[in-house]
């Protein structure tokens, strides 16, 4: 009982120092920079646009590292993902481009969590291979060269369209964090997953099936890179690839931050939304503030340095 | 070689024409060059510009000497034109972020931007906001598909591209003595800028240099594996008298494959000023000549086509920077004319 409080207590200021440093980081720049357009609803609209794909790569990526797992290759999968969609909607109705892209990343993950599950491979090394692997396939696919989509259809789903004033690349983000969120706190696979990152062998012996659960979340992490993908096809309504590519380390840095464990057993979806907003907004804002591209990489590394620091220690505590 | 790394095919055409039958740097949708010093703002308008309150956005595709160079010389001419730089950005070569970037900088309301775009097919809904909003788009190198001009842009501006390869050809054959076998590093992308000058330099060899040929042609997309392609060139062709590489970057890991093999009779040229290979060539050894272009007087070029449109001066639509080959004894004179800065002081102590 006593630990259980401990641990909700850790739990809930785990969560407020995250927010917190959002909350600050904002106000730091809706005042220095309040002259500058930040806080117009055009640009605080622009930074959710912005990071709806890293935010989708992100839920994704929770599940695998809260399974105890890694999935480095989820940027491959978005240029794979996008340029098939791409490829496969200059012939075929937007439905089978959507279709090949989910279906993409999906089976990609699958093969993963198949190496991983089965084949006892550590996941670092496995995702580190197909990452090489399918950032190779992106690149011979179309020969490194663009495929432009012009279904309209799809790029207003994914990219420039709104449904009741909302622009589609908000309502993904939503939709994606709140079913990620379902499913990792209130269904018995999302506790499932928590256990066995937490402890893999004695999830085995309260009868999880350990193999299974791990080719689902890399699966899982491999659905949402395609979803990923068709965004930034939508978005800018073509397919390249290099989509993706230096996505890796923004998203894992969002996930950490928002308090998802990197030795597993612990994960936050909403945590891991707030973190890809706040880097986001570091982008934008350092932007905004006139600093030379230099300096917003110094100062964008020295604020996640300090929010890893301060959400790990809040969790090791 | 693949040439379908050149792009859409109507540019492959135009291009391949070029490299033949006229041999100059042609926009991508086939203009004709004219030269960045005949680019200038009138007398008369500067003091319009200066009252204007104007700002403009530099939205670069990446990081590097030349962009600096190119930034420095947009920096001075909008200074001296009274028109404020309020945001920089680099895309790191990525189309998304470089989406964002523009958004980013429209909250700024800026009057100009400045900007690479990384490729014309996604490039095209990236600046579409900006020109709708009739932002003066000035573009370095490269054409968002189905923009025209003087309506959706002011200008593209680039480096004499094709002098560049060329001149390397040219800088390469005399150091061999117009004779031997030569080593073709290209960049395997599709990007326009490396393909032109790859290019180029090929045509050249192949065109003006009969008793040189080509004998290994390799493509590079990762800089850090030069030094590993270059052993496998040398290890099939152990007798090549030059080697091309397509930039300075992967020229630094070429040099560092011949030295480990001791080898001090093939020469490289390479294209853009870096202060290792410069550093070789002054000291006589394998590097002849890097070939560099006028990068603070293409930001110039930039910055005044930007100030022209702003008070309704269109421009031509496709300006080009000169080239320079620069060799041990114009290191000083070269890096001022290319980056606008003193050379290095290693170069310039090895060089007395």
């Amino acid at each position: 009982m006593n630990s259980a409080k401990v641990w909700l207590a850790e739990r809930e200021a785990e969560k407020w120092v995250l927010y917190l440093g959002f909350l600050a980081i904002f106000a730091f720049f809706a005042l220095t920079l309040h002259d500058d357009g930040f806080l117009s609803r055009r640009n605080l609209v622009n930074i959710v646009l912005q990071t709806a794909p890293a935010t989708i790569m992100a839920v994704g990526l929770v599940f695998v590292l809260s399974a105890g797992e890694i999935d480095l290759s989820f940027g491959s999968i978005v240029a794979v993902s996008a340029l098939l969609a791409a490829v496969v909607m200059r012939e075929a109705p937007a439905v089978y481009g959507i279709a090949a892209g989910i279906g993409t990343g999906v089976a990609i993950g699958a093969i993963n969590g198949a190496f991983v599950a089965y084949l006892r491979l550590p996941s670092f090394l496995v995702t580190l291979a197909t990452m090489g692997l399918f950032a190779g396939i992106a690149r011979s696919l179309t020969d490194l060269q663009s495929v432009p989509v012009l279904n309209g259809f799809f790029t207003g789903f994914f990219g420039s369209g709104s449904l009741a004033g909302i622009p589609s690349l908000i309502l993904w983000t939503i939709v994606a964090v709140l079913v990620g969120h379902v499913i990792l706190k209130e269904t018995r696979f999302g506790a499932h997953v928590l256990a066995t990152g937490d402890n893999a062998q004695a999830a085995a012996v309260a009868g999880i099936r350990v193999a299974r659960l791990r080719l689902s979340v890399l699966a899982i992490s491999g659905g949402c890179a395609g979803l990923a993908g068709l965004l930034y096809a939508g978005r800018l309504q073509a397919a390249k690839y290099t989509l993706g590519e230096s996505d890796l380390m923004t998203v894992i840095a969002a996930v950490i931050v928002g308090g998802t464990a990197l030795a597993g057993g612990r994960g936050s979806i909403i945590g891991a939304c707030a973190g890809s907003l706040l880097m986001g907004m570091l982008n934008n804002g350092l932007i905004l503030m006139g600093l030379s591209v230099s300096e917003q990489m110094i100062v964008r590394g020295l604020i996640i340095l300090a929010a890893v620091a301060v959400s790990m220690r809040e969790i090791s505590r | 070689m693949n040439w379908k790394l050149f792009g859409p095919a109507s540019v492959l055409a135009i291009s391949l024409t070029a490299v033949v039958a006229h041999a100059e740097t042609i926009g991508p949708q086939g203009e004709a060059a004219t030269p960045s010093a005949s680019v200038t703002v009138p007398d008369g308008k500067v003091a319009m510009l200066q009252g204007g309150g104007y700002k403009a956005a530099l939205l670069w595709h990446d990081q590097s000497d030349f962009v600096n160079a190119v930034t420095a010389g947009a920096s001075d001419e909008f200074a001296r034109l009274g028109i404020e730089v309020v945001a920089t950005t680099s895309a790191g070569f990525d189309a998304a972020k470089q989406r964002s970037d523009v958004e980013t900088a429209m909250a700024k309301e800026p009057d100009i931007i400045l900007s690479l775009p990384l490729d014309p097919v996604t490039s095209a809904a990236a600046f579409a906001e900006a020109r709708d909003a009739g932002v003066k788009l000035v573009f370095l190198s490269n054409l968002p598909s189905d923009y025209q001009h003087p309506r959706d842009y002011a200008a593209i501006v680039t480096d004499d591209l094709f002098q560049m390869g060329k001149q390397a050809a040219d800088a390469l054959a005399a150091a061999m003595g117009n004779t031997g076998t030569v080593g073709w590093v290209f960049h395997d992308a599709n990007y326009y800028v490396t393909n032109q000058r790859d290019n180029a330099f090929k045509a050249t060899i192949e065109n003006n240099y009969p008793d040189i040929s080509i004998v290994a042609e390799q493509g590079i997309s990762d800089p850090a594996r030069a030094e590993e392609i270059a052993n496998a060139m040398l290890l099939k062709n152990p007798d090549l008298g030059g080697i091309y590489v397509t930039w300075a970057g992967p020229a630094e890991g070429v040099l560092a494959a011949l030295r480990a093999a001791g080898n001090t009779t093939t020469r490289i040229v390479t294209l853009d000023l870096s202060e290792p290979i410069a550093l070789d060539m002054v000291r006589g050894g394998n590097v002849a000549a890097i070939v560099a272009d006028e990068a603070y007087e293409l930001g110039r070029a930039m910055a005044a086509v930007g100030a022209r449109a702003l008070v309704g001066e269109d421009s031509p639509p496709f300006v080009v920077a000169p080239a320079i080959t620069v060799s041990a004894g114009t290191v000083a004179e070269g890096w001022m004319q290319s980056l606008h800065r003193e050379a290095p002081a290693s170069l310039l102590e090895a060089a007395n």
